[in-house]
């Protein structure tokens, strides 16, 4: 038996073709990445070896990436507590209640597994100026307002647009992951509290809470990772527009890289993104992630 | 006092469930109303637009499917899904196997290096491979889609196939052995049928995250009848399209297969997704 389980061809053979895919699909292309954004690099001509040029003009002249960095930070903070806040409160309520919960429950969760790409192009059309939630507003005689046009403020319109639509998408999977943990929690302690005199609101803020802080962490740094990722629903819905205010940092990328070819100064906010991808995971499992509570 | 409680706690449910139907509403609403202006004429959109449709314009899902090329995109969609699922289970679960219940010095190691695929934006990578790839002509290729796909789905299904196989008995394996199973058999016999829920799971995450993927597709892809169904969706629906209808036929073409699947299994979707989720 043992010897079969340390037969090294059997082991070759099994872990090879993930290995080799791995290796030639992700892990150098990662490294040429950050060569290349070292480097002056277009279409036409080889890579170049020219230090830290690219970040330089990333940080000091590109008046879009301070737009894009801006944008990006806001999608972040925005996702992640809105998500948690929402999130909790539906998996809260959804468990207090047993007639047609799968049903809700199935409702909420349907935007998740549909194309970000479509919904786009779906929630674009509802804000445009001529139809959908304009046109309900014109029957009230309401003008309503540019929804992905607007410029004004720091935090423009049009992201925060964004921001709900997506909050709207993904909170189904947020309330999933926290239905999930809640189920897993003993009932007795629930009944220990009742005849203890708790409330069901108590009951939420002390046995609850506590007990599915390690899905909290779960859940926020995959909502973070989400949201600095985040592409289809900005790309269909503004393409970055209107002049470059809506742009984050994926947007961003492609269209230096792959409208104007410019892939060494892509792949440089490529690593930016990396970068702030593994910063934010450490921070999130460094500051909220605790050991599960036995239970 | 206690009848009072009874009350209070039985208007409280009540404005949870006016609470959640509100939101319910919010949900589906939008995905009614693009279905029922796909099937109104483009012209009484604007001059009447709550009036019912006269004749149901079933022309629009006709030109959204073949000018729009939106079959030829569906087709292609489901190719090279359907291919990167069966290769990343296959692959995948080889791979699991030979970490969770194989004996040797780097399994862990291994395991990492898997691992931190997962905290990797497909963004990174996007350049290299893609002048890599157009250098061998895998550009324009589904081909050159299903690499990509298979690579990003890998961590996800290797971590969770790798619990799957670990939980299992090891007895199983022991007497499969004394009867003179091959390591390969018990892979395929044994290992693989006793983990069909893990496989279900990780086939649904990946099937539907490649289904719905965008940019990838949008850089790889420029020749038309090779564009998935995101890729031509976008291009489809858009500033210099003026036919409203029309546009909405295709939007709802993209999401009415998702919707019918979700529809039977929604349960086990649900479920599923989640599980893997959590794992992750």
């Amino acid at each position: 038996m043992d010897k079969l389980l340390r037969d090294k061809k059997a082991i070759t053979i099994f872990i090879a073709p993930a290995f080799l895919l791995f290796t030639f699909i992700l892990f150098i292309p990662i490294c040429q990445s950050v060569y290349y954004s070292f480097c002056n690099y277009d279409a036409l001509t080889k890579p170049q070896f020219i230090g830290f040029e690219n970040y330089r003009q990333l940080f000091t002249i590109d008046r879009t990436m301070k737009i894009a960095i801006k944008n990006s930070t806001f999608f972040l903070i925005f996702s992640v507590v809105t998500q948690l806040i929402a999130g909790l409160i539906l998996a809260a309520l959804l468990t207090n209640i047993k007639k047609g919960r799968n049903f809700f429950k199935n409702v909420y969760y349907l935007p998740c597994v549909l194309s970000s790409a479509a919904l786009g192009l779906l929630w674009m059309f509802i804000f445009t100026p001529k139809l959908g939630i304009n046109q309900i507003l014109a029957q009230f005689g309401i003008d309503g307002p540019l929804w992905l046009m607007d410029t004004k403020g720091f935090i423009i319109l049009p992201m925060w647009v964004i921001a709900s639509v997506s909050l709207w998408q993904y909170v189904g999977q947020s309330m999933m992951l926290y239905m999930a943990q809640i189920s897993g929690i003993s009932s007795s302690l629930y009944e220990a509290s009742y005849i203890d005199g708790c409330t069901k609101v108590q009951a939420f803020r002390y046995i609850t809470l506590p007990l599915i802080r390690p899905m909290v962490a779960t859940a926020m740094s995959l909502n973070a990772i989400g949201s600095l990722k985040f592409f289809d629903l900005i790309f269909n819905m503004t393409e970055g527009g209107p002049n470059h205010m809506t742009e984050v940092l994926a947007t961003h990328l492609y269209q230096q890289g792959f409208k104007y070819f410019k892939y060494g100064y892509a792949s440089a906010i490529g690593t930016v993104l990396l970068v702030l991808c593994l910063i934010v995971t450490f921070i999130i499992n460094k500051f909220v992630k605790v050991d599960n509570y036995e239970m | 006092m206690e009848k009072s409680a009874k009350k209070k706690s039985k208007a409280a449910l009540t404005l949870i469930y006016i609470f959640l139907s509100f939101l319910a509403v919010f949900y589906l609403l939008p995905l009614l109303w693009v279905v029922y202006v796909s099937l109104k004429d483009d012209k009484t959109l604007f001059v009447s637009p709550w009036a019912l449709p006269e004749h149901l314009m079933f022309e629009n899902y006709n030109f959204a499917w073949t000018a729009g090329r939106l079959g030829v995109a569906t087709v292609n969609s489901a190719l090279v899904c359907g291919i990167t699922l069966v290769l990343c289970l296959l692959i995948g679960s080889m791979a699991a196997f030979a970490i969770g219940r194989m004996k040797w010095k780097f399994s862990g190691a291994m395991m990492a290096y898997f691992l931190t695929g997962m905290m990797i934006p497909v963004h990174c990578i996007l350049i290299p491979i893609f002048t890599r790839f157009s250098k061998i002509h895998l550009t324009d290729s589904l081909t050159g889609l299903v690499l990509p796909y298979l690579t990003l789905s890998l961590p996800i299904t290797i971590f969770i196939m790798t619990g799957f196989f670990q939980s299992l008995p090891n007895e199983l394996f022991e007497s499969a052995c004394i009867d003179g199973c091959s390591i390969y058999r018990s892979f395929t016999h044994i290992a693989l049928p006793l983990s069909k829920t893990g496989l279900f799971v990780t086939g649904l995450m990946t099937f539907v995250a490649n289904w719905n993927e965008l940019l990838l597709a949008m850089v790889f892809i420029s020749d038309d009848t090779k564009k998935t169904l995101p890729v031509s969706l976008s291009k489809f629906v858009g500033p210099y399209n003026t036919n409203y209808s029309q546009m909405f036929a295709a939007i709802v073409i993209a999401i009415i297969p998702t919707i019918i699947v979700y529809c039977m299994f929604s349960n086990q979707i649900v479920d599923g997704l989640t599980a893997g989720a959590v794992k992750g």
